[in-house]
Parts: C-alpha cells; sequence; structure tokens
C-alpha cells in the first residue's frame, strides 16, 4: 500500500474560457507539501478540489485513500478535513467564539460543552482566547485570518488544507503559525499554499511550483533552491546576462540567470529557484 | 413569578447522578433558578460524599462553560426559548433572512400590501373578484421565495465554502434555514392576513403559491445559480398572474380551487425533483 495520503492525477479545470487546470498530477504524504505559484497559478483551484468543494472536469483526486466523486468517500474525507479558504467568509455580528462554534457544529460537534472545550483549544492555538468574546467586525484582518485557521483545526484533522494562511499575518504571528502547523504536520498532511518562500523554505517537506495550470517542479525546498545553482550572482551593477536582477539592502544587484565566467556566485535559495522557473510573473508579484 | 409545579424525586436524583440528557438537564436547571423547594430537593438528592474528582472536574468544566460561554444573540436566544436546540438555533442565526433587519423589511412590505388593500377598497371590482386584496396575493408567496434565496448558497452565506467542506450536509443546512424562513414568513403573511379588509377565503389562497414557488425554486436551483432560480420563479409568477387575469378576465384566478390543486402538484413534484437531485447541492462544478 503506498504512503500517499493525496493522489492527484491529470487533473483539469475550466471556468468558461478560462483554463485553471490543466493536467495536474502529484502525490502528498504525511507532512507539509507547499504550492508555491503567481496569482493565476491554479493553487485555490486544486485546493478548492482537494477540501471537496470543487469537482475536476477530468482526471482523478483521492484523499485519504477515498474518492470526492462518490457521496459517501466525500462525507468520509471531511470528516478528517480541516480547510482554509483564501477569502474566509464570516458571519460579521458573530464573535470569535461563536463563529468557531458555529463551524464545529457543521463538523457534526453537537454536544455543547465538549464542543465549547475545542472552541477554547483551537483559539488557544492562535492565540485568540483572549479575544473569543470579541465580534468579528471588531476584529482586524490578521486576527480574522487567524480566527478562520481556528476553524480548520477543529477536531484535529487528518487533513489540512489552507490556503494563504501566512496572508495579512505579522512576522510574530507567522512563527507562531509555522509552529501550530509543524506540531500538527507531525503524524498529519498538510498541503499548503503560500506566496511566502520563507514559509516553504522552513516549513514544507515538499514544494511544489505551478503557474497556468501546469506543474513545473515538484520536489524538496533544498532540490528547488538547487534549479538555481551556479546562476545566482553578485555583481555592483545589473548584469545583462541576467533574466532577473534587482539591487539588495547591501547595495549590490543580486543576478539570476546564466552566470558569465568570473562572476561572484552565491549560494542559491529556494525563493532564486522558484523565480528561476516562473520568471517575470513571480518578479512583477514581488515587486507589487 | 409564581412556581406552580415542582420537579419529581425520580428526575431530580437522575440529574444528581448525571443521568439526564442535555436537554432535559438544562430543562431542570433553569426550573431550579426558580424554584426553592426543587433546589431544597436537589440539594439533598446530591451524595457529596460520593462526589469524586472526575465529576467535581466535569461540573466545574460545566460551570466555567455557562460562565465563559459569550451570550447569544436575540435571534439565537429567542429561538431557543421556541424550543430549538441550541446548535440549531446558532445554525440559524447565521441565516441571513432570519436576522431582525430581513424580518423588519419583510413586515414593512406586508404592512404596504395590506395599507395598499384598505387604499383600493373603493374600486370597482375587476372580474369576478375585489381588487383590494389582489396585490397582498401577488406579494406574500414572493416573501418566502426571497428569504429561501438569500438563506443559504455560494455568494449569500460568507462560510459557504468552509461549510460545503463540512460533514454535515448541505441540503440539510439548506432545509433547515428554508423551513425557518417558511415557518417566519407565513406566521409573518398570516398575521397580515387578519388584518385584510372583508376577511374571507382569499386570505389564506397565498399559503400553496408560497410553498409552491419557495420549493420550485429550490428544485431549479439543482440546475442553475440559487438566485437566478428565484428570480426566474418570482418573473414567471409576475408573469403567470398578469396573463391568466387578461386571458381568462378573473384577477384571481390563480387563486381559486383549480389553480391550487395545480400549485398542490408542483409542490409534490418539486418535492421529488429537489430530493433526487439533492446531492448537487453538496458540491460545486462550477466556480
Amino acid at each position: 500500500m503506498s504512503g500517499w495520503t493525496v493522489e492527484i492525477e491529470g487533473v483539469e479545470k475550466r471556468f468558461g474560457r478560462t483554463r485553471a487546470l490543466a493536467g495536474v498530477t502529484f502525490n502528498a504524504e504525511a507532512g507539509i507539501t507547499g504550492l508555491l505559484g503567481p496569482n493565476g497559478a491554479g493553487k485555490t483551484t486544486l485546493l478548492r478540489m482537494l477540501a471537496t468543494v470543487l469537482a475536476p472536469d477530468a482526471g482523478s483526486i483521492r484523499a485519504l485513500g477515498r474518492d470526492p466523486s462518490k457521496p459517501e468517500d466525500r462525507l468520509a474525507i471531511r470528516r478528517r478535513l480541516g480547510y482554509m479558504p483564501q477569502e474566509p467568509g464570516f458571519h460579521r455580528n458573530f464573535t470569535a467564539f461563536e463563529f468557531v462554534d458555529y463551524v464545529a457544529i457543521l463538523k457534526e460537534m453537537v454536544d455543547r460543552r465538549p464542543r465549547h472545550d475545542e472552541v477554547r483549544r483551537v483559539l488557544d492555538l492562535v492565540d485568540l482566547g483572549p479575544m473569543a468574546g470579541k465580534k468579528i467586525k471588531a476584529l482586524s484582518g490578521g486576527m480574522r485570518r487567524r480566527v478562520a485557521l481556528a476553524q480548520a483545526l477543529l477536531g484535529e484533522p487528518d487533513l489540512l488544507v489552507l490556503d494563504e494562511t501566512t496572508a495579512g499575518l505579522d512576522p510574530q504571528q507567522r512563527l507562531r503559525f509555522r509552529e501550530v502547523v509543524s506540531d500538527l504536520a507531525e503524524h498529519r498532511t498538510v498541503i499548503l499554499s503560500t506566496h511566502q518562500t520563507e514559509d516553504v523554505a522552513a516549513l514544507c517537506r515538499r514544494v511544489i511550483v505551478m503557474d497556468e495550470g501546469v506543474t513545473l517542479f515538484d520536489g524538496t525546498p533544498r532540490e528547488l533552491s538547487e534549479v538555481a545553482r551556479g546562476r545566482v550572482w553578485l555583481a555592483d551593477r545589473r548584469a545583462p546576462e541576467a533574466r532577473l536582477s534587482w539591487l539588495t539592502g547591501e547595495g549590490r544587484h543580486r543576478n539570476i540567470g546564466d552566470a558569465p565566467d568570473g562572476a561572484e556566485l552565491v549560494e542559491p535559495m529556494v525563493e532564486d529557484g522558484y523565480l528561476l522557473l516562473v520568471g517575470h510573473r513571480a518578479v512583477e508579484e514581488v515587486a507589487a | 413569578m409564581s412556581i406552580r409545579w415542582h420537579v419529581d424525586a425520580d428526575t431530580v436524583a437522575g440529574y444528581a447522578e448525571g443521568r439526564l440528557d442535555e436537554a432535559r438537564a438544562y430543562s431542570l436547571e433553569a426550573h431550579l433558578l426558580g424554584c426553592s423547594d426543587c433546589r431544597a430537593l436537589a440539594a439533598g438528592a446530591v451524595r457529596t460524599d460520593a462526589i469524586d474528582g472526575e465529576q467535581l472536574d466535569r461540573m466545574w468544566a460545566g460551570i466555567v462553560d455557562t460562565v465563559d460561554a459569550p451570550r447569544p444573540g436575540l435571534v439565537e436566544r429567542a429561538l431557543v426559548r421556541l424550543g430549538v436546540r441550541q446548535h440549531v438555533a446558532r445554525l440559524l442565526a447565521a441565516t441571513p433572512s432570519l436576522r431582525l433587519s430581513w424580518l423588519a423589511a419583510e413586515t414593512a412590505t406586508l404592512a404596504f400590501a395590506v395599507l395598499a388593500a384598505y387604499g383600493s377598497r373603493g374600486h370597482v371590482p375587476s372580474g369576478s373578484g375585489r381588487l383590494s386584496d389582489l396585490l397582498f396575493l401577488a406579494v406574500v408567496p414572493l416573501l418566502p421565495l426571497g428569504g429561501v434565496a438569500v438563506s443559504y448558497g455560494p455568494g449569500i452565506d460568507p462560510t459557504y465554502e468552509i461549510g460545503l467542506a463540512s460533514p454535515m450536509r448541505s441540503f440539510r443546512l439548506l432545509l433547515i434555514r428554508a423551513a425557518a424562513v417558511l415557518a417566519a414568513s407565513t406566521v409573518l403573511a398570516g398575521v397580515a392576513s387578519l388584518a385584510l379588509p372583508g376577511l374571507d377565503w382569499t386570505a389564506a389562497a397565498w399559503l400553496l403559491p408560497s410553498l409552491g414557488l419557495t420549493i420550485s425554486s429550490l428544485a431549479l436551483a439543482t440546475v442553475a445559480p440559487p438566485l437566478w432560480a428565484s428570480g426566474a420563479v418570482a418573473f414567471a409568477w409576475i408573469a403567470a398572474l398578469t396573463a391568466t387575469a387578461a386571458t381568462v378576465g378573473d384577477d384571481y384566478a390563480a387563486f381559486r380551487g383549480p389553480t391550487q390543486l395545480a400549485f398542490l402538484i408542483v409542490i409534490g413534484l418539486a418535492a421529488v425533483a429537489v430530493a433526487g437531485r439533492r446531492e448537487t447541492f453538496e458540491q460545486r462544478s462550477d466556480g
């Protein structure tokens, strides 16, 4: 039996004339797998499928050994799933506690006292215990994202699907997020999408780079940085050979591309490999 | 307030031993707050020498939970008082069309329709019916239709995607909310009907059309976006009323016996269609 908890084979999806996914294939096992890619790469579409929200046009998906196209399997997956959408909506008149409690009810936690204990546990995990009684509409954007993360953690799910979880979080909150997710991922499968290559380098066992609905890379973060080995160098000015180049805070240009002879090569990072793969689309996004 | 009844000893003993289910325990606790006799009975039933650490922890957790949990909102508290279970009340409290603002708007619409009926009393009758309450009859079925349309679905419920990915069936959530919206609209419309000038059979002639339109929109929502489905049904209703009045020459034709029978058939067919296609509510195929 394979150790894969997520198996995606040739998945395609169109929205009208827009091709969102064009035959994506990858597997994931316990641990954290990161999806990296610019806007419009298809990450969110893929995660919505993994969360059993959206059906593919073609291809197959298996999660936790089950097929989400079958109603009984879909229900079984949902019982072991935690999902944080890219743009989580809230009933803004609810307090943080009431909102998470509401989702706990959707997750079939009917008995009030154990449910309330679980709500307090997940709010504490994201450091929102003291804010539990605050109305959602009175919370900051970062706090709301933590509320959304808290609801995904209800019931200690075996598969956690997190879409742009760290967007809008301050550095301290991101570190806390890494702690929480890495603890969870010891025995579970976490699939997350992010724009932050630092998150991928810090957290992920595997990384999938996507662009325009296809997979460009599938490997470890180290292997992604190795893509750029020998192709990253520092120079006093923008090198004409560089595919990408920017002025660093130290006043020198970091160039990526086919390095000229004698270039001052530097150790590549995950970000360099990513930029080499997705090129100017990612640079524009980083600049934005 | 005087308490006219008392809890029997078996129930109190069951409570003290933790054997009562959640609903009965809450009911008993509510009674104990206002009844000193039963409090004394309950105090006697609790064998403090038999309480172990685990029981104490459980009791303490219960106290913490009661004190610590935020007080539910007005709608949720009202629903619990009406006998709705606490977790169902929370699901309903998140229904946009059960918010006070929506119910107030619905009440205002009904009030205008009733006022319009009074305003047109002196008009010459058209066809074989009176015009005075025709507007009321035409409008009332649209209220639950609109209420159900904005009770659940993509673009309506902000937590729709989170709900869809949860094990609770979306179809069940939709039915719970639709039933609550229908009940609220029916009560409001029923009260408004009593205020119509000249109470007769027409005061209740909106009931089957209301059910028919609402269930038809749910059936249509299995093949089209919910808001589109409700819009199409509302348009069809207005068009049918206008066409019937023009062709039959009876403004009330859409509310008389044969049409009511037709609505019964529509309700049955639409219910079968909704039940048969309920899986379409469980996963999206579009954006």
